[in-house]
């Protein structure tokens, strides 16, 4: 081999190296996101949610959220609603012993007692909302779905990997496909279905860096069917947070927090 | 003395409006309710106008809570002498109206593994709803028995409790220094328990007199404590242990007295609220079965009091002046209670809770009108449409050994954040003494509107 052809082997060789990184499979890309929210789970978020229904009628809400990972368990995670005065005080708990195995309360205030929420109901409505209860916990077990990058497309002038994913466990959709930013590996976009037919439909704009970490101010959920709406602002955000272990005890589910 | 008290609420009232911005948390509630009667026999209400003030400090380790609760109650057909507008639990009889309650009032400091709470306070041990047979720490007002839910029932008590915390554990430790007594109707209200006496006299003018208990002198020795052991995780279970007054009522038969007075018929039906000390040991679980959420407790008692059947109290059959003495009318014997619950998601937001409960009378003679198991089956069905703008609950329960039936309906559509209106139906079928039965006159159709803020 002449030390010309040896020279455009390398050559070819360098040009070819960032187009095969680019080419991430589905897990990758996962495994990218799954990075991104183990930083973000050391946090305190101050959110107002708004649900729309097909009227144009409104409900606001005001809730807190305190999330810490919590090695050697997964994560856990609080969070309180401020206000309507019906809702005040009432809250949601999460232990996640592996990113699989996680035990779910909730506490209503007007019957001081807690009630543990079986984990088959992580997709049902969270207190009334377009969103789950899953939406509202930390990230998943990676083991438990199927991966396929579909395609690329731009979405709000953001390049994103599209990827299908399917549980391979029970669940309340069949799959769902999400748009992941490039670079941020956070979703800017995510269609759920329940077999063919698409009945979930979210949108993460707003995207800013906070504490270096991409977080989206702005989260959009629409149930497709009954054109009903949920948007969540997120009004203050602080990551690298160190709460105690205290906070995320029933006794701190009880007392909304404090 | 009570004047003081009233002035401090006013102040605090107002200074919590005052500063609420900068360091307290205050909400409230404004409650209008009319009761329309389903049966021609039965006692009427009035409007209610019922307000609720709660204020809580910002976090920080010593908090201050307070839930205040007042306002024009038309469950009251008389007017009490020397009942003064805020209640106390210093009696058994306390209607009137308008009134206050404080139904919380407490301050509290904390750490990160200790929790210590002085002043009124209401607790919910057990898992159970509605009759949870281990939390026996607050007493019960029976003056709207079964059309107000579990914890609107409960008196507080001045109390202090503390609880000790660590990683999955905790213990709590509650002392009620001071007896509080449960809450009675008066015997010609529309929830009163002897409705079925006074009826026998429902033909002629009568007025019936009501002699408050002879409640147990304010002492130490009067007192109650309970100890609570807890540990969270897979299973969340809890170990229960309290000594104190029977917060269940009985009554005591003493004599009927049957006069002219002025005009009238005066009649002191003999019947006087009872109290006796108990003890009770319990056990009580939650947790997840598949889509099933799971809890059961079970509670064992030393010391309770049983009334026996009515027709044993030595009421006349054919009601004339004159006084008759009543004949003993209590037994005590141990009991257990057990029960299990479940809730199940149908669908989304449709939730169908279940639950099955037992009191067995270990020592049971035949002059008890409860047999020796008595059993409760309740179920509720739970339905939220437009994302829980419209919610609707089915409600039933069922007696088996008597026969005894309570089904309620409720609807409640959200107008706004601030504003809601509901309309509840309730029917009582069964025997006359039975827990249902007792209020079968009782079938009404309730509105109400809320505002919250």
């Amino acid at each position: 081999m002449t030390d010309k052809r040896i020279l455009l082997l390398l050559l070819a060789a360098f040009l070819l190296v960032p187009a095969l990184a680019d080419a991430m499979s589905g897990r990758e890309i996962f495994e990218k996101m799954h990075e991104v929210r183990l930083r973000m789970l050391n946090q305190k978020t101050e959110a107002t949610m708004v649900l729309y229904d097909r009227g144009g009628g409104k409900r606001i809400r005001t809730l807190t959220q305190y999330s810490k990972n919590a090695a050697p368990e997964a994560y856990k995670v609080l969070l309180i609603f401020n206000s309507p005065a019906d809702l005040k005080n009432v809250g949601f708990l999460a232990h996640a012993r592996t990113f699989s195995d996680r035990s779910l309360w909730a506490y209503f205030p007007e019957f001081k007692r807690i009630r543990r929420i079986p984990t088959s109901a992580q997709d049902d409505s969270f207190f009334g909302s377009d969103f789950s209860y899953d939406d509202f916990s930390g990230p998943p077990n990676l083991d438990d779905y199927a991966f396929k990058v579909l395609r690329e497309e731009t979405v709000d002038d953001r390049p994103c990997y599209v990827v299908e994913v399917s549980p391979k466990i029970p669940r309340k959709y069949s799959k769902y496909i999400t748009w992941v930013v490039k670079n941020l590996w956070i979703t800017a976009k995510v269609e759920f279905y329940r077999e063919k037919e698409l009945y979930r439909l979210g949108a993460f704009r707003d995207i800013r860096l906070v504490d270096g970490l991409p977080t989206p101010f702005t989260l959009e959920m629409q149930n497709v069917k009954s054109g009903h709406r949920t948007v969540v602002t997120v009004n203050k955000v602080s990551y690298r947070t160190s709460f105690p272990d205290e906070l995320f005890t029933q006794r701190a589910l009880e007392r909304g927090g404090r | 003395m009570k004047k003081l008290w009233l002035a401090a609420v006013v102040l605090f009232c107002w200074a919590s409006g005052s500063y609420a911005e900068d360091f307290l948390n205050v909400s409230g509630k404004l409650h209008l309710r009319g009761v329309v009667p389903l049966h021609s026999e039965s006692v009427m209400e009035y409007p209610s106008l019922l307000g609720q003030l709660k204020v809580d400090t910002k976090p920080s380790p010593l908090r201050f809570h307070m839930w205040l609760e007042g306002g024009w109650d038309g469950s009251v057909t008389l007017p009490v002498e020397d009942h003064s507008t805020l209640k106390f639990g210093d009696r058994v009889y306390q209607s009137t109206t308008p009134f206050l309650e404080f139904k919380e009032l407490y301050g509290s400091y904390s750490t990160d593994w200790l929790e210590v709470r002085a002043g009124i306070q209401r607790f919910a041990w057990g898992r159970l709803d509605e009759y949870p047979v281990n939390d026996l720490l607050n007493p019960w007002d029976y003056s709207q028995f079964l059309r107000k839910p579990l914890e609107d029932r409960k008196i507080g008590v001045p109390s202090l409790s503390t609880r000790l915390s660590h990683d999955t554990w905790s213990l709590d430790a509650v002392w009620v220094p001071v007896f509080i007594p449960y809450r009675l109707p008066l015997s010609t209200e529309r929830w009163s328990p002897l409705n079925q006496m006074v009826s026998r006299f429902n033909n002629l003018p009568v007025n019936f007199l009501t002699s408050d208990a002879d409640i147990p002198s304010r002492n130490l020795a009067s007192g109650a404590g309970g100890l609570r052991l807890s540990k969270t995780g897979v299973v969340d279970w809890s170990v229960n242990l309290f000594h104190g007054y029977d917060p269940r009522p009985v009554l005591k038969a003493t004599r009927l007295i049957i006069a002219p007075v002025a005009g009238q018929v005066a009649v002191e039906p003999g019947a006087v609220a009872d109290f006796h000390k108990m003890s009770s040991f319990g056990l009580d679980a939650a947790f997840v079965k598949g889509p099933w959420s799971l809890r059961a407790e079970a509670a064992y008692a030393v010391g309770r009091y049983f009334n026996t059947n009515l027709e044993r109290w030595g009421y006349p059959a054919v009601p004339a002046f004159g006084v008759y003495p009543l004949a003993p009318n209590e037994h005590k014997s141990d009991s257990l209670d057990y029960g299990i619950g479940a809730d199940y998601r149908v669908f989304e937001d449709c939730l169908l809770t279940m639950q099955a409960q037992q009191t067995v009378i270990l020592d049971r003679p035949d002059s008890l009108y409860q047999q020796k198991f008595e059993t409760i089956f309740w179920a509720n069905l739970r339905n939220g449409f437009l994302n829980q703008r419209i919610i609707t609950n089915l409600n039933a329960a069922y007696n088996p050994e008597h026969g005894g039936v309570m089904a309620r309906g409720n609807v409640s559509y959200v107008l706004s954040d601030y504003w809601k209106v509901g309309v509840t139906a309730v029917g009582f079928w069964g025997p006359e003494q039975s827990l249902f039965g007792r209020y079968k006159t009782n079938d009404q159709v309730e509105v109400d509107l809320v505002f919250s803020w």
